[in-house]
């Protein structure tokens, strides 16, 4: 009995001690008596979004701004709670990754508790509507052009496919067989790069008097694969590109010639597969593949010659952005002073350009 | 062909019975036949040695994370843990072999064998740390694995902040390292067989003789079966129960070990939901949520099915949405199958 009750003290002593350790480390700012940023993430296990938040959290600490981090981790109902007790706390502006993209009632009760705090708020980069922004005047959203990301990647697979067209058909047949891997269904980015991706190519391919594209699998009318998960990663495009490759290969006459992914995750992932048939490992038998986000994981395959290109979605200008923008609302200064007038979309948005990379 | 003779005796009703039960009692076997069969009709290429190949090396991929939670389920319990554990493992093998390290910056390539004790031992603590609380405090396995789910995941988002990597993908990994796992094994005709599907048979035997034929499997099973029956008869049930989740803090830590150099780049989502597939494919192959019921081949026989539908499902080229419904119902379907012969029984 006493043994037990001395297990219980030192196991409420434990926590304890692990409670205050956790207050001293919060994400940067040890002072947390409010007056701060709140910043609210959609998720920390998202590979982009940890680079913007590194950027970020980086840009506040230079400017000597305090802020503090949430995770939603991908919920919309953990994500309204945590701003309810940001603002209890005592924040000072919120910036909000909102985790339910496509409810524009999500967005509303965001923008009703920033109203009744009297709070500015800043969205970034998960899209939100113009109309519910742009009638808070103290809201603004960095974002990107989603359909950007599709169209470039498109048009880089295209003009790549073009310069290396007899090269790349493999079976001689005149025509060039891809696959694409669509990270989620129901996500407007998604969905967009799969049909910008090989639409823009085509558009190319033609423009050049090629045949267009054609999907490898020719009773998939979907023209697509699907990370079943919806977290488009690495592993779903390693399975799927290893089990399209045991139907589809050069024993069979039918490889896939190109590889187009919705993000480099995926097409790493597919790289794999790839380099365990024997493809893309420097000795000439190449697939090319294509992917979005630049993460320094892509980047270090395309030096290596594993992967074709990827388009760069820039981190640390969307993070210096929203702190800008951040700063600008807080102290009542024009919402977008400091900020590049060519990426400024009407009086509620800032989209960050995206560029094409394919190796330094 | 006794059995046919012995059925041929009986009296109608008997017989009727007999072959109810023997449907019943091998309906998954049933379930995967018809299922191959059906797909090899509509796309005959289904059964191609690559395509055959293909589907072993995906089974054995996702063996040894089953096996593990197949322990626990058989102690009456579950491991809801199992996915965020494997992406641990898969975070710090990768975080050993990187060749370009951003985690630990300055750390060359560790030998590989670091790398797997590395992920044994951390595998281990988490398994002591689950099945310590289960037997110590009783706590119910659902609850305790949901706490250290949580915990494991914090401390993968840590790592992967080290250094100056800043949460990015984990790539890049050693040569040595990558061929130690998808090197090629041999070839059947152009269809390559991995080094892992070896690892992965050896584990699987190693996990059969420790059910099977240990006195700590008996003793697993004994306690999964009844804990107070157990403990009166002499089984060290504590002991027992913290063995098991180390077992399977080991086996999921050597899937992430396996996984890191399979999917070759590892991030916070790797892992994710693992432990659903696993537990289901535990559940269609038999092994029990009463408990003290199941058998290692009851584990692949359900990773098996799993993949078939799979592979089957886009060789069918499927809406990707039917695979939800397919998978959902097979479960239920296996489950249902399962308590019916646990009542019968009873």
């Amino acid at each position: 009995m006493k043994l037990k009750k001395l297990f219980t003290c030192v196991a409420s002593f434990m926590l304890a001690v692990a409670l205050v350790g956790c207050g001293g480390s919060s994400s940067g700012s040890t002072d947390s008596t409010g007056g701060e940023v709140a910043v609210f993430w959609y998720t920390f296990g998202d590979t982009y979004l940890s680079s913007v938040r590194s950027a970020m959290n980086a840009t506040f600490d230079e400017k000597g701004i305090k802020y503090q981090d949430y995770d939603a981790n991908a919920s919309q109902t953990t994500q309204t709670e945590q701003i309810t007790t940001a603002i209890s706390k005592g924040a000072s502006c919120l910036v909000v990754n909102i985790v339910d993209a496509s409810s524009d009632d999500a967005t509303q009760a965001i923008i009703n508790l920033a109203k009744d705090a009297n709070l500015p708020v800043v969205f970034f980069n998960r899209s939100v509507s113009e109309e519910i922004v742009s009638a808070y005047d103290k809201a603004a959203y960095v974002g990107t052009d989603y359909t950007q990301a599709g169209h470039m990647e498109g048009q880089m697979a295209g003009q790549f496919i073009l310069e290396n067209y007899d090269k790349l058909d493999i079976n001689g047949d005149g025509k060039i067989t891809y696959v694409m891997f669509k990270g989620q269904e129901g996500n407007m980015e998604a969905d967009a790069r799969t049909q910008y991706g090989v639409e823009d190519a085509n558009k190319v391919l033609t423009e050049g008097g090629k045949p267009e594209l054609e999907f490898y699998d020719s009773s998939n009318s979907s023209k697509y694969l699907l990370d079943m998960n919806g977290t488009w990663s690495a592993q779903q495009g390693q399975e799927l590109m290893q089990t399209a490759l045991s139907k589809f290969n050069e024993g069979n006459k039918n490889m896939i010639e190109v590889v187009i992914a919705n993000n480099d995750d995926m097409a790493l992932g597919a790289i794999a597969a790839l380099q365990n048939s024997g493809y893309n490992t420097g000795d000439g038998r190449y697939i090319p593949v294509f992917g979005v986000d630049a993460t320094d994981a892509a980047k270090a395959a395309i030096k290596d010659g594993s992967m074709t290109g990827t388009i760069k979605q820039d981190a640390a200008g969307m993070a210096n952005a929203v702190v800008q923008i951040a700063e600008n609302l807080t102290n009542n200064k024009g919402t977008f002073d400091g900020i590049d007038a060519a990426n400024v979309v009407g009086t509620w948005r800032v989209n960050i350009p995206y560029s094409a990379y394919a190796g330094e | 062909m006794k059995k046919l003779d012995a059925l041929k005796a009986m009296n109608p009703e008997d017989r009727k019975r007999a072959i109810g039960d023997f449907l019943m009692n091998n309906a998954m076997f049933i379930i995967i036949a018809v299922t191959i069969i059906y797909i090899w009709i509509r796309v005959p290429s289904f059964l191609s040695i690559t395509s055959i190949i293909n589907i072993i090396n995906l089974t054995a991929a996702k063996l040894p994370i089953a096996l593990g939670v197949g322990g626990c389920i058989i102690l009456a319990g579950t491991d809801i843990s199992a996915g965020r554990q494997v992406g641990l493992a898969a975070c710090i093998s990768a975080g050993l072999q990187l060749t370009v390290n951003k985690l630990f910056p300055g750390l060359g390539v560790m030998p590989i064998p670091v790398a797997l004790l590395a992920v044994i031992v951390t595998g281990s603590i988490i398994g002591l740390v689950n099945g310590f609380c289960m037997a110590q405090f009783k706590v119910h396995p659902f609850i305790v694995t949901l706490s250290t789910q949580l915990i494991v995941y914090g401390v993968i988002l840590m790592f992967l902040q080290l250094g100056t990597n800043g949460g990015q993908t984990l790539s890049g990994m050693s040569e040595g390292y990558r061929n130690f796992i998808s090197g090629t094994l041999f070839t059947v005709g152009t269809a390559k067989v991995p080094m892992y599907v070896l690892y992965s048979v050896i584990i699987t035997a190693i996990v059969w003789v420790i059910w099977n034929k240990t006195a700590f499997g008996k003793n697993m099973f004994a306690v999964g079966s009844n804990e107070d029956a157990a403990n009166v008869s002499g089984v060290n049930v504590k002991k027992t129960i913290i063995l098991v989740f180390i077992m399977a803090g080991i086996l999921y830590a050597i899937t992430g070990f396996i996984d890191a150099a399979r999917i070759a780049s590892v991030n916070a989502t790797t892992g994710l939901n693992y432990e659903a597939d696993a537990i289901a494919a535990c559940v269609i192959g038999g092994i029990s949520f009463v408990g003290g019921i199941g058998k290692v081949s009851g584990a692949i026989i359900g990773v098996l099915l799993l993949q078939v539908i799979f592979v089957g499902l886009n060789f069918l080229s499927v809406d990707a949405n039917l695979l939800y419904i397919v998978k959902g119902l097979i479960i239920l379907v296996a489950c249902c199958i399962d308590m019916r012969k646990y009542l019968v029984r009873k």
